[in-house]
């Protein structure tokens, strides 16, 4: 529906439209600092402000109250994972155009828009990039560098250095191309399916990151036969890695089902492994 | 004091700033948080610094496998990773350069100072929202540059560089404390809470993830790949995304049948309802 009206006013407001340049200011402005003023309260929130400061100078010049009124609006709570949520600033800007060219977009929608999008796309974007992309290449990165070969850092500066910007610099576009039906595309039926997907490869690979990554044995004997014996060498018979997975296990039924905060569970971890460790576990 | 540390430690501070998660410098998080801020990269680049390229990488890959799972969602992260890496890694280099007193140094710091500072500038920072807010009101163009960027991104740059310098500076006597008249115990006690605080962040990605329970599926099919049959996590990136294909396929059909059997299950329904006044 809304789609169409852009199009619409798209022929008479031609000259008036955003320029390639208009859309790098936008993305660019957004991309760097995003998170500059970032607090509990507003997190990403005036980066949306500042981001349209010239597009307001564009369109409003002779409007102060208008300019007001957009700068207002776009001075409240935010935040989503900033590579791929620019697809949100992507289609704001769509929306944004198209109220400055007297379209039929509400000066509410940019903001019900922002609302809808964060959540999933933060869900989506930190389990691609936080949990697939970054710690993957981390760990290429660390197997070149075995030997203190500078290598490793190098590939892992250039590889993301690669992979960072350009994800942002298409969604920031994809999302402007699309509008609102940019909307379908990410809550869409076809959409959920890839994500769902997608969320499956997020998972496999966070299993991996679990066995691989965290270490925990214990330094307990117990008697085997007529000798005591370490208990670990009979766990990694067994379970290779058993204790690492009871310790991520307990983690995460921390944090989910009984919804302590990050710092909470350093605190419980530290007083566990602080007892464990002194009546001799680990 | 050694003069000859003023250099690194400067330098130590500056970075800590470049790769904190709300510095502006380097295309936000993308090239701040997700690059600068890794303790790999941190490595190299202190290793530089110190002219001990060699050592400093070491003791990079040594703190990134405690941080491998670092994250940050909604604001609220596990451990702070820039004061850890430029902390952690600085300090060893300008003392001992083991890779082992980098990890526990990290690992002290990240957890207790940078969580600190971290969460009390995540309150404070308000203030300049604030003004920021009061500047949008206003229509002042340069209000919202000076409360959205310039104020916060000074007193973030003091808040990093300055503790970082001084860490890296006067840690000494830190690192000699730890070595020397520190019981064992608690040394100890670091270095297994090290092995294990990767825990937490997986946990964190754990909750984004699995949705239901039955996922949990995936996560051990994930971890005994690595565990049991012992593939690199390349590998089992390609795994994975033949398993995620063969669950995007079958959700289609899942779709497709739910349609149908939607469809079918009327039918079914009604020649139901017919057998039974067949049978009466």
């Amino acid at each position: 529906m809304a789609t169409e009206t852009i199009q619409s006013t798209g022929g008479a407001d031609e000259g008036r439209r955003l320029t390639n340049k208009d859309l790098n200011t936008i993305w660019l402005r957004w991309a760097f600092t995003h998170l500059a003023s970032m607090s509990y309260e507003k997190l990403q929130g005036h980066a949306y402000a500042w981001s349209y400061i010239p597009f307001a100078n564009k369109y409003y010049r002779d409007d102060p109250e208008a300019k007001r009124r957009l700068l207002v609006r776009h001075s409240v709570f935010f935040n989503t994972e900033p590579q791929t949520g620019q697809i949100i600033n992507g289609i704001v800007t769509s929306l944004e155009e198209n109220i400055a060219l007297g379209g039929e977009v509400s000066e509410e929608m940019p903001n019900n828009i922002k609302a809808t999008l964060m959540g999933p796309l933060a869900g989506i974007g930190d389990s691609i990039i936080q949990g697939i992309i970054v710690p993957t290449l981390l760990s290429i990165g660390m197997s070149l560098a075995s030997g203190g070969s500078p290598l490793g850092p190098l590939f892992y500066i250039v590889a993301y250095g690669i992979i960072g910007p350009t994800i942002s610099f298409i969604s920031y576009r994809t999302g402007y191309k699309l509008g609102v039906g940019a909307i379908d595309v990410i809550v869409g039926e076809n959409a959920r399916r890839v994500m769902d997907a997608f969320n499956v490869l997020g998972i496999m690979v966070v299993g991996a990151l679990a066995a691989g990554n965290i270490a925990l044995t214990t330094t307990l004997n117990i008697p085997l036969g007529s000798e005591w014996q370490p208990l670990q060498t009979t766990l990694d018979g067994v379970f290779p890695a058993l204790l690492p997975l009871i310790a991520v296990l307990l983690t995460w039924w921390m944090l989910g089902k009984k919804q302590f905060s990050p710092t909470k569970v350093i605190v419980v971890l530290t007083i566990a492994i602080s007892a464990l460790c002194l009546i001799g576990v680990f | 004091m050694n003069l000859a540390l003023l250099f690194p430690a400067i330098m130590c501070g500056v970075f800590c700033y470049l790769g904190a998660i709300e510095s502006c410098c380097l295309l936000g998080m993308t090239g701040g948080y997700y690059i600068m801020g890794r303790p790999l990269v941190a490595g190299l680049l202190c290793g530089l610094v110190f002219g001990d390229v060699t050592a400093g990488v070491l003791c990079g890959v040594a703190v990134q496998a405690v941080f491998i799972a670092n994250l940050s969602t909604g604001g609220a992260t596990n451990s702070e990773i820039t004061y850890a890496s430029y902390g952690g890694i600085g300090l060893a280099l300008a003392t001992t350069r083991d890779p082992a007193i980098a990890v526990t140094l990290s690992v002290l710091i990240g957890q207790t100072l940078g969580l600190i500072f971290y969460n009390t500038r995540m309150a404070v920072y308000s203030f300049f929202n604030n003004g920021a807010q009061r500047a949008a009101e206003n229509n002042d163009d340069r209000g919202i540059t000076l409360w959205h960027i310039v104020y916060p991104q000074v007193c973030t740059f003091l808040i990093r560089a300055v503790p970082v310098f001084l860490i890296v500076f006067f840690g000494q006597g830190v690192v000699d404390a730890l070595l020397n008249s520190v019981p064992e115990v608690v040394t100890h006690i670091i270095s297994v809470l090290g092995g294990v605080l990767p825990a937490l962040g997986i946990g964190m990605l754990m909750n984004i993830v699995i949705k239901d329970k039955m996922q949990l599926v995936f996560f051990l099919a994930g971890f005994v790949l690595l565990a049991f049959a012992g593939l690199s996590m390349v590998a089992i990136v390609f795994i994975a995304a033949l398993v995620a294909y063969l669950v995007y396929l079958s959700s289609g059909r899942k779709v497709a049948e739910a349609a149908v059997g939607a469809a079918e299950g009327t039918q079914a329904s009604a020649s139901a309802v017919y057998e039974d006044d067949d049978l009466f």
